[in-house]
């Protein structure tokens, strides 16, 4: 059971390192978006730092959503889809290995650049490790619940969009707590409370975000 | 009793039920809006800090509390359409969710006008006011599902599935008071044992609640109708139905 | 047991385990300050951040309130009955604001101790009732207030639920 979970992980890495455009995407997505906002805003380094928290965020939360479209796209063209739905394996299982393997491609390096983007945006140093720590939780969330709106939406031509209005409602929590665990940071507050509501958030997530992606993957493959 | 449910479930009775029930819910919710709008706006006294702007609770909080209401029984009837594919529950869903939308929206535009006099700005983002906003987020959600996906079985399964994520929102809804803790003040009717709202005040509040209740049923059962005609409109009993409506 | 029911089992047991751990950081989550809010207490404790905005909760202190020549610049005083903080504010204030009511306020300090408000707003409280009953209870209060007094010299008990 666990291992049909791995097997599904490596699959994706896999594929992923053999397509390296693809995931290359969101990021540069997320470094272009986050440096727009000085351009449209001004350079003033102390508004900026008041700011930097709730671009980044945003910037990251708007790639995880680029990033979402193509999680079940190539495996519903090809069939392998089907193949899931009909394994003896749990699907919800399965369906959590892809979206754990989609956060590695995606969110990981997300997190690995966001110290850069938090140091241009005239982020406070203290607020690294927070902003970090918000993100690694909440862009694995985000991925989650994301997923049940990628599985609503595979099986239409022009899911992008609808997607977007889908599951961005169901981000706002997350925004609103990442953001603010930077924010606490910045002013040099503890950060425990935000990390743990954080937490428990992905927890719920991994627990039931699973079920009703499996449901909505059985709608679209009818 | 499950032959009984299973006879309200058809949408051919359901049709006729609701087509007998409609008139008297119709002027059940006019007499009693229009009574709670008097003794709302004209009888009850002005408030002792707010003066009369306090007026707008009898929109703003019947508003507030049917747009959670009918998110509640779309996601209940969109449980019961999984579960037991009552066609039914579908239609239920399906129609609530612009009347939901609408709810929402008039909670949020009054509640929007009320902030001006009371907070000194039209909009706060507080969190009683930004998960009502999210709210509305959501049923613009399920109603764009519906209406991109072309199979009505796959759109109806699929809206459901959303519907029953979408209700974890509903708590936050009702939480956030006490976790964000900000300027949006807590739930009036909350405690019913000593409600902190004076009773002259109260009774039009409630009235207005029930009033809305009725209106929702009366929209949500004529929408039904039309609906069951759409996706009935091949079957007998209907064929039956418009041929004797013609004559 | 056969292999399929244990699966099933297994797979429960860890979601289970899951939403109880998801319950207890929650709860723990909600023993913090997620706010950023502070009392006039905390402030003048030194817990508030000093070079960061932060909320501020009291009440208005009676007598405290002070005009300044141009008119829109208000001083006052905020308090929770044990310590007080200066707020200088420029701006319009909500219609509710008045000496004695709950207010919430954004802002930073500045290096005098003065909290220099960017955002005020009247927390009004949850009661509504008409004037005479307000009137009423003011007065039954002052009763008892002036029965007491010969007690004891604290002043103002109206509390008002901050959080």
């Amino acid at each position: 059971m666990i291992n049909a979970c791995l097997t599904v992980i490596r699959r994706d890495l896999l594929i992923a390192a053999r397509r390296r455009g693809e995931w290359l995407n969101p990021l540069v997505f997320f470094v272009i978006v986050v440096s727009l906002f000085p351009l449209g805003i001004g350079p003033e380094p102390n508004r900026l730092q008041e700011i930097a928290p709730g671009v980044i965020w945003v910037a990251a939360l708007l790639a995880t959503l680029l990033a979402l479209d193509s999680l079940f796209r190539a495996d519903f063209d090809d069939g392998v889809l089907e193949q899931m739905l009909m394994s003896a394996q749990p699907l919800s299982l399965l369906v959590l290995g892809k979206v754990v393997a989609h956060w590695l491609t995606t969110g990981l390096p997300l997190l690995m650049l966001s110290p850069m983007l938090g140091i241009v945006m005239n982020l406070q140093i203290r607020a690294l490790p927070a902003l970090i720590a918000s993100l690694a939780l909440g862009t694995l969330t985000l991925s989650l619940i994301g997923g049940i709106g990628a599985a609503l939406t595979v099986s239409l031509r022009r899911g992008g969009v609808l997607l977007a209005l889908l599951v961005l409602p169901l981000f706002i929590p997350v925004l609103i707590f990442g953001s603010s665990c930077v924010v606490a940071a910045a002013a040099g507050q503890p950060v425990e409370g935000h990390l743990s509501l954080l937490g428990a958030m992905a927890i719920l997530a991994i627990v039931l975000a699973p079920l009703a992606t499996a449901a909505a993957l059985r709608v679209s493959a009818e | 009793m499950f032959l009984w449910f299973h006879k309200m479930a058809s949408p051919r009775f359901f049709y006729r039920l609701a087509e007998i029930l409609i008139p008297w819910f119709a002027a059940c919710t006019a007499i009693i809006v229009v009574w709670a709008l008097y003794l709302g706006l004209i009888v009850a006294p002005p408030d002792y800090q707010q003066g009369e702007s306090y007026r707008i609770i009898y929109v703003h909080v019947p508003a507030a509390w049917m747009s959670m209401f009918v998110y509640m029984i779309m996601a209940v009837s969109s449980a019961i359409f999984l579960i037991w594919k009552m066609k039914i529950a579908d239609i239920v869903a399906e129609v609530s969710a612009p009347i939901g939308a609408s709810f929402t929206f008039i909670a949020l535009a009054t509640g929007s006008l009320w902030g001006k006099p009371m907070w000194g700005t039209y909009w706060v983002w507080d969190a009683r006011l930004t998960s009502e906003l999210i709210l509305l987020f959501l049923y613009f959600g399920y109603m764009a599902l519906r209406t991109a996906i072309e199979n009505r079985s796959s759109a109806a399964r699929a809206a459901a599935i959303l519907a029953l994520v979408g209700v974890v929102n509903i708590p936050i809804i009702h939480f956030s008071v006490e976790w964000w803790n900000t300027l949006h003040q807590p739930a009036s009717i909350s405690k019913l044992d000593t409600p902190s709202i004076h009773k002259s005040m109260l009774i039009p509040l409630l009235m207005m609640m029930g009033g809305f209740k009725l209106f929702y049923l009366v929209n949500m059962m004529s929408r039904a109708r039309t609906a069951i005609l759409e996706r009935e409109g091949g079957a007998s009993w209907v064929r039956e139905r418009m041929a004797q409506d013609r004559l | 047991m056969n292999p399929k029911r244990k699966q099933k089992l297994i797979l429960i047991i860890a979601m289970v385990a899951g939403v109880g751990i998801a319950v207890g950081l929650l709860l723990n989550a909600f023993q913090q300050n997620l706010m950023l809010f502070f009392s006039p207490t905390d402030v003048v404790a030194g817990k508030a951040p000093e070079d960061a905005k932060f909320r501020i909760g009291g009440l208005v202190e009676a007598g405290s309130v002070q005009r300044e020549a141009d008119g829109l610049t208000v001083s006052f005083k905020v308090t929770d009955n044990a310590k007080t903080v200066a707020i200088r504010y420029t701006g319009i204030l909500p219609d509710l604001f008045r000496e004695g009511q709950g207010i919430v306020s954004l802002g930073r300090l500045d290096d005098t101790g003065v909290f220099v408000a960017s955002e005020v707003l009247a927390k009004h409280d949850e009661n509504y009732m008409p004037p005479e009953v307000a009137d009423a209870l003011e007065k039954t209060r002052q009763a008892e207030e002036s029965g007491k007094a010969a007690q004891t010299a604290v002043h103002g008990s109206n509390t008002v639920q901050m959080q």
